[in-house]
């Protein structure tokens, strides 16, 4: 059973259709890059996912539980989290107020202080900037708190969308290296970028979005082949 | 002059309860709920029937209806129209206010109704050598207590802090976990308890209660919420506590000319809005609504 499956998944805003037919699947401890350029449907995948929109037809089951229906805030509790594009970080609150919020989701509330020692292990950033604004943290400083605040409710499943958005390339790779020891700790991640070389090397796998669908699925292996990687993603006229 | 500073703060804390209680569900719907009054003038009603009771009970009574009544407007009228845009639901909070009045004009008669609530209170006591009235104090102390109380509630607790990170993105709070349903209705139910104090309180000062009672307070604490900050809980408070002294002081010191009371207030609120168009407290207010 795979830890989240998305199948024949249509769906859009309202009559808009975007999504037409996406499917894919993640293992446990296992990452997953979804590509393409913008305005191909990869944030509408995720808000349907996460529960934002309701999707036309199709499944998406995680753990094996299906979660048509569920809402954003029940999802989370199943182990799901989305650090949306932007970061999305209360700026009034301070880091902490932010990162307690992150507790709201989490299951298991007794080891709350625990999960809090642990992400400022991760982003030790944190801990110095405690009691200030997150408004006031520079943008790699936010989306190191906008991806501890999701850790903090202790996914089994983190979705980012667009985490390079804004960064300076100094920054991503700090943000991608800690990524991947979240990863190594057994947390399976789901990366939707518009740059695909950033993802392409990083993922076990990366889906190629166009148009609504998946146009093709490729490894860290086929990505070093860059008219593939070009083809995949432009298209095979380009 | 003691007692018009004791005046001015009294009208100043109610003001920033009713504030803060329109804040709390705009914060978590983006809803101006124009029924609010309707909220403040069941618990005078409450009060003034149920008058032959200890105050602590007739108090208690009013605070249960009216918080219920505040979450069966929640689950009856506006969580069906989530969804549906703001326009609609300020028009729908706008006729549940208009037919809350002819409800309760039903109930309760179209001619006012009255009672000597707290009579003690209009009694006076000497404060620095001057003469105040008890019902003044009272209502400081009142509103001093109950604002810590829900400043305490909203910074330091984590509903408190759901709350304030609701009225901030809502969006965002739900994928972090904040159960919408609970927070929103946790919210109606505090604010119709805020507006039962409220209710409490002008009631007191002004036991002729009839059908539109709470509407004239409930403006000015729009105006408040307008003028503090609409997305902030702090500045919803202060800007109904601002509107409250000014108005206060106005009606004390403009003498025979306070019938342009309200000219002048809205004149500074002009000139405030002018100079912070978002309120004293804001910075940039997201209106997107649940």
């Amino acid at each position: 059973m795979s830890l989240l499956e998305v199948k024949d998944l249509y769906s859009g805003y309202g009559k808009v259709e975007v999504l037409f037919g996406v499917s894919f699947k993640i293992e446990p401890g296992k990452s997953l890059g979804i590509v393409g350029p913008n305005g191909v449907g990869k944030s509408t995948l995720l808000k349907t996912i996460v529960g934002e929109i309701s999707p036309k037809s199709g499944s998406i089951s995680l753990n094996g539980i299906d979660v048509l229906g569920k809402g954003p805030e029940d999802i989370v509790r199943l182990g799901l989290c989305l650090v949306p594009e932007g970061r999305q970080i209360f700026g009034g609150l301070s880091v902490t107020e932010n990162l307690q919020l992150g507790l709201t989701g989490r299951k298991d509330k007794s080891t709350s202080k625990k999960a809090l020692d642990k992400v400022k292990e991760i982003f030790p950033v944190l801990t110095s900037h405690a009691k200030h604004q997150a408004g006031m943290l520079s943008g790699g400083q936010q989306q190191q708190l906008a991806i501890a605040r999701a850790l903090i409710a202790d996914p089994k499943i983190l979705l980012l969308d667009e985490p390079s958005l804004g960064l300076s390339p100094t920054v991503i790779k700090d943000v991608f290296d800690q990524l991947k020891s979240i990863i190594s700790n057994g947390t399976s991640v789901v990366i939707v970028e518009q740059r695909a070389h950033l993802v392409t090397s990083f993922a076990d796998e990366t889906l190629i979005m166009r148009n609504g669908k998946i146009q093709a699925r490729i490894t860290p292996e086929d990505a070093k082949d860059e008219l593939k990687l070009k083809h995949a993603y432009f298209g095979s006229d380009n | 002059m003691v007692q018009a500073i004791l005046d001015a703060i009294s009208l100043g804390g109610t003001y920033a309860l009713a504030a803060l209680g329109l804040g709390l569900v705009f914060g978590v719907m983006r809803l101006v709920n124009f029924a609010h009054a309707e909220l403040i003038t069941i618990s005078a009603y409450i009060l003034v029937v149920t008058n032959d009771l200890p105050l602590i009970v007739s108090f208690i009574i009013a605070a249960v209806v009216t918080a219920l009544l505040a979450v069966a407007m929640e689950l009856l009228i506006y969580r069906r129209l989530r969804g549906t845009g703001p326009a609609i639901m300020l028009i729908a909070s706008f006729g549940l206010s208009v037919l809350l009045q002819r409800v309760y004009e039903l109930i309760f008669g179209a001619l006012p109704k009255s009672a000597a609530i707290a009579p003690w209170m209009s009694g006076e006591v000497k404060v620095a050598g001057a003469s105040v009235t008890i019902s003044s104090i009272a209502t400081v102390v009142i509103t001093v207590v109950i604002l810590l109380i829900a400043g305490y509630l909203i910074e330091r607790t984590s509903l408190g802090l759901q709350l304030r990170a609701a009225a901030i993105d809502f969006k965002t709070a739900r994928l972090l976990g904040v159960r919408s349903n609970r927070l929103i209705a946790a919210a109606f139910a505090i604010s119709g308890v805020l507006a039962a104090i409220v209710g409490f309180i002008v009631v007191v000062e002004n036991p002729q209660v009839s059908p539109m009672y709470g509407v004239n307070i409930t403006i000015l604490a729009l105006v408040g919420i307008v003028i503090g900050g609409i997305a902030s809980l702090r500045g919803s408070a202060l800007g109904g506590f601002m509107v409250g002294v000014i108005l206060s002081l106005l009606n004390t010191f403009l003498g025979n000319a306070r019938v342009y009371a309200y000219s002048w207030l809205f004149l500074l609120v002009l000139i405030i809005l002018l100079v912070r168009p978002g309120g004293i407290m804001s910075k940039a207010n997201e209106m997107e609504r649940v």
